[in-house]
């Protein structure tokens, strides 16, 4: 045999272990994969590796921060290099329009039997009979109030409004939102869609408000550090039980209360892609993640909500209303920088 | 060989010159640039101190403004005064102030006094626009209670100022300031003796215009950093990095620069760091006068590609000069190795000649070194072996001589006769020329040995020689071809006749009897002649005839003194 050859053959052979190592990819072609895109704390390490215990397989988990990203890494390829990812109700409309999710089979996920019923029964997550996303993780805009200055839990969203509170109010800095606020607080049925004749009602409401409060904040730290040195009582809680876990930490003694006018909340559902390889681990995963055991995770390590447990105090109770594309974005926007800037009712009504 | 020495020799000597000129050079450059850097580094956290020093003094100036705008009388009677014409003119004669406050400080966006009542409303404000100062009035004055400059200012302790945390300014209406990156100081206005404020004086501060006119001074080439306490960029060379939070992003000093954290955790007020583009020097700064543990970061940076201009320049200055030296060092390497091989050469010249020819050529004698040494040496062996050989030369002349001479007489002896009968015969051929040979052989020799002894003999055969040599011309050949045979070979006789005369001539040299001590030995001989070509054509043949002829000589003349042909 030629010497060359024979070499060749020899470093062949001492190199075929190392291409057989797992996590080199064609090796493990037989092998099932499922490709998950989720959000940060939606997937910890731990819950990969039980699910590829019990299940086979192995997870290629991604995580994205923003819907942006989200987007674009499912509509790039046609949603084939992904199996299972996590959107909100919202933003799951326009996967449907766009055909990048296929329709999931509730009967292969008996887990949802588990969920509360008000999960079970939310209009956008299926269209024409079909079922495109299973809640999994929610988190409410309740209020937040101290429970030294106030001795019993605020009831409504008027208390934001309250005289008694002149001063103590903290509230949040982004016009879409305090829309659906105001109208909430004025008995409306459709927070995110304002009639024409209803601007200035909801306006002069804003207004008042920005009279009412301490101030407004945009991120939660900021909210935190303005509630404590300041000796805010009250707080629409834009960012839910974050803000309260802030608090706490804090030292601070809150409470959380979801009003009877019922409190925003932006819902994450789990979908399958219309590229999905493998149908049946994708059901798998999504059931998975509905154990008791999985779901609790949320709560105790994100300070997010889950869809099966009854949480303590007055959340379960409240009404939810799951965020929805409002009437006029550009239109709310516009309002609420006149109304923050401090102009008066009239002038923030002009053209 | 020639070559081989050279070469190997100016090579080595060549490579240790190149290397040491090389490793010279590149540490020298190396700790240049660990200087420079060192040095770069110094003045950039110098240049950044200074920085922070003026902006201290900045901030502690703008809070002097608006200190001062709100202990005017005007500021408490446009916000107190029970009077409206009161209240007017006062708000008029601040709002004078503020335009002139405006005009002297151009970094200002606007001035505005804002009641502590009414949600904040603004009572006096004049902002800045695009083409000079604007005052607003009327519906345009908004209500500013919910802004954290002022529910915080308000609750400052009196005599403080207020400072914000830098931030972009949305609030519409703003003017030059709407979308800017401002920073805004309040000052409280109190009534004499008055508990609580009854409102603000609030200047609107452009951050960017602040640090153009601070960074004007910087020479070019360096970036300027601000960031916010909890790092993120404020002012940044790339735009897209400053405010990013604004923009729900985050752009932190910490995480361009990971050695920045040590900042922020509270362990150093200053930090100096070098990545591959840049050196950058930070410095953290508590705001003055103190505001709840606020404090913000400068920060200047410079290309290292500029910090490094003044090394590469010396670099290259080094590796010119590592190049002349090693240039240098190869010739000297050349020269060197010439200066070393050129006596090799000449001794190795010498030596080829010497055993070639036994020629002699000047040598390196002079030189005091190991080459001279060896020159003298090899000088040494030359005279050595010239005398061995000369010795040798006289040793084979000697042997030769022997070998071709008779002992006792000194005559040639038989070989060397025939040698010289055979070139004679050859000539003779040639040139048709005669030749003639004398066999001489002594009467009576045997008697004189007998008597008187050998000695006696030996005597008389050394007169005889003599005597026959006496009486021959010099170019005659006379031998002893052994015993008292002698013969005489005698070249261009031109007629027998001259060949008897000689023999005659001859015989008469011999015939006086022989002085021998107190004796003297008569002697006779009888000569046998023979002639080329009549005799014989051969050496063997005359030699022969001539025999013949001398022993018919000898029967003849009854042994006494004749001559036969």
């Amino acid at each position: 045999m030629n010497l060359a050859i024979y070499l060749r053959r020899v470093l062949l052979t001492a190199l075929i272990p190392f291409l057989l190592l797992p996590g080199s990819g064609w090796a493990t072609a037989g092998e099932p994969v499922l490709r998950i895109l989720a959000w940060p704390g939606y997937v910890d390490a731990d819950v990969v590796s039980a699910f590829e215990k019990r299940f086979g397989g192995r997870i290629e988990l991604t995580i994205i921060d923003s819907d942006a990203a989200l987007w674009q890494k499912i509509s790039s390829n046609q949603g084939a290099d992904f199996d299972v990812f996590a959107v909100n109700t919202a933003e799951l409309q326009r996967y449907i329009d766009k055909e990048l999710v296929q329709p999931i089979a509730p009967e292969a996920i008996p887990n949802t039997r588990r969920q509360l019923p008000r999960f079970r029964a939310i209009e956008r997550l299926s269209r024409d009979g079909k079922v495109y996303g299973i809640p999994y993780t929610y988190a409410e805009m309740g209020l937040i109030y101290d429970r030294a200055q106030l001795a019993t839990p605020p009831d409504s969203i008027s208390a934001l409004w309250d005289p008694r509170f002149h001063g103590r109010v903290l509230a949040y800095n982004g016009g879409s939102h305090n829309f659906s606020l105001a109208a909430l607080a004025q008995g409306s049925a459709r927070p995110f869609g304002i009639a024409a004749g209803d601007w200035k009602r909801n306006v002069e409401k804003l207004v008042a408000l920005r009279r009412n409060v301490l101030g407004f904040y945009t991120e939660p730290e900021e909210s935190v550090r303005l509630f404590r040195r300041q000796g805010a009582a009250l707080m629409f809680a834009n960012y839910g039980m974050q803000q309260v876990q802030l608090l706490k930490a804090a030292g601070v003694d809150v409470g959380y209360v979801i009003p009877r006018e019922g409190a925003l909340a932006w819902l994450d559902c789990w979908a399958i892609s219309r590229g999905a390889q493998d149908r049946t681990l994708a059901h798998a995963w999504i059931d998975y993640t509905l154990e008791e055991s999985v779901s609790s995770l949320l709560v105790s390590r994100q300070g997010l909500s889950n869809t099966i447990a009854t949480a303590s105090g007055n959340r379960s109770e409240g009404k939810l209303h799951w965020l929805e594309p409002v009437e006029d974005v550009a239109k709310r926007e516009k309002l609420w920088a006149r109304i923050v800037s401090g102009d008066r009712p009239a002038k923030v009504l002009l053209p | 060989m020639r070559i081989g020495i050279a070469l190997r020799t100016g090579l080595l000597l060549a490579v240790i010159g190149v290397l040491a000129s090389g490793f010279t050079g590149y540490y020298a450059y190396n700790s240049s640039r660990t200087l420079l850097v060192g040095a770069a580094e110094e003045q950039l956290m110098a240049a950044t101190r200074v920085l922070v020093r003026q902006i201290s003094v900045s901030i502690e100036t703008f809070s002097r403004h608006a200190s001062m705008a709100a202990n005017s009388p005007q500021a408490a009677h446009s916000l107190a005064d029970g009077d409206a014409a009161v209240r007017t003119r006062a708000e008029n004669h601040l709002a004078a102030l503020f335009a002139a406050i405006l005009q002297e400080n151009p970094e200002f966006f606007q001035m505005r006094l804002i009641d502590a009542n009414d949600h904040g409303i603004e009572r006096v404000r004049v902002d800045r626009d695009t083409d000079g100062l604007v005052r607003v009035t009327g519906d345009d004055l908004q209500e500013k209670g919910h802004y954290p400059y002022v529910f915080e200012a308000l609750r400052q302790p009196p005599g403080t100022v207020y400072i914000s945390r830098p931030a972009i300014n949305r609030e519409r209406g703003a003017h030059a300031g709407q979308d800017k990156p401002s920073i805004v100081f309040a000052a409280q206005v109190r009534r004499d003796g008055g508990t609580a404020p009854l409102g603000l004086v609030v200047i609107n501060v452009d951050l960017e215009g602040v640090f153009r006119q601070l960074a004007a001074d910087l020479p070019s080439g360096i970036d300027l950093y601000l960031t916010n306490r909890n790092g993120d960029f404020l002012l940044h060379p790339d735009p897209a990095r400053a405010f990013a939070f604004d923009r729900g992003q985050r752009a932190l000093v910490q995480e361009q620069f990971s050695a920045a954290a040590v900042l922020f955790d509270g362990s150093t007020d200053h930090v100096i760091t070098t990545t591959p583009e840049l050196v950058a020097a930070f410095v953290k700064q508590p705001l003055s006068p103190p505001q709840q543990d606020a404090f913000f970061t400068l920060g200047l940076s410079q290309p290292l590609d500029h910090v490094l201009k003044e090394s590469n320049a010396l670099g290259f200055t080094m590796l010119r000069i590592v190049l002349a030296f090693s240039g240098l060092s190869v010739l000297l390497a050349a020269l060197l190795a010439r200066a070393i091989t050129r006596p090799l050469d000449q001794i190795v010249g010498a030596v080829k000649r010497f055993s070639a020819a036994q020629q002699r050529e000047p040598l390196p004698l002079e030189r005091r070194d190991e080459i001279g040494v060896l020159a003298r040496s090899f000088a040494e062996m030359q005279e050595r072996i010239d005398a061995q050989v000369a010795e040798l030369h006289e040793k084979q002349d000697e042997l030769n001589h022997l070998a071709s001479h008779d002992n006792l007489t000194g005559l040639p002896n038989r070989r060397l006769f025939l040698d010289r009968l055979d070139l004679a015969l050859a000539r003779a051929r040639r040139n048709e020329e005669r030749l003639a040979l004398l066999f001489i052989d002594l009467d009576r020799f045997k008697d004189i040995n007998d008597m008187h002894g050998h000695a006696a003999g030996d005597a008389m055969l050394r007169a005889v020689a003599e005597r026959i040599r006496a009486s021959v011309r010099e170019s005659d050949t006379v031998a002893r071809l052994g015993g008292d045979e002698f013969v005489v070979l005698v070249e261009g006789t031109h007629h027998p006749e001259d060949t008897s005369l000689l023999a005659q001539k001859v015989l008469t040299a011999l015939t006086p009897p022989v002085p021998y001590g107190t004796m003297t030995l008569e002697v006779g001989a009888s000569i046998g002649v023979s002639q080329y070509p009549q005799d014989g054509q051969t050496a063997s043949e005359l030699v022969a005839s001539a025999d013949r002829a001398m022993y018919r000589a000898k029967k003849e003349g009854n042994r006494r003194n004749n001559i036969a042909s």
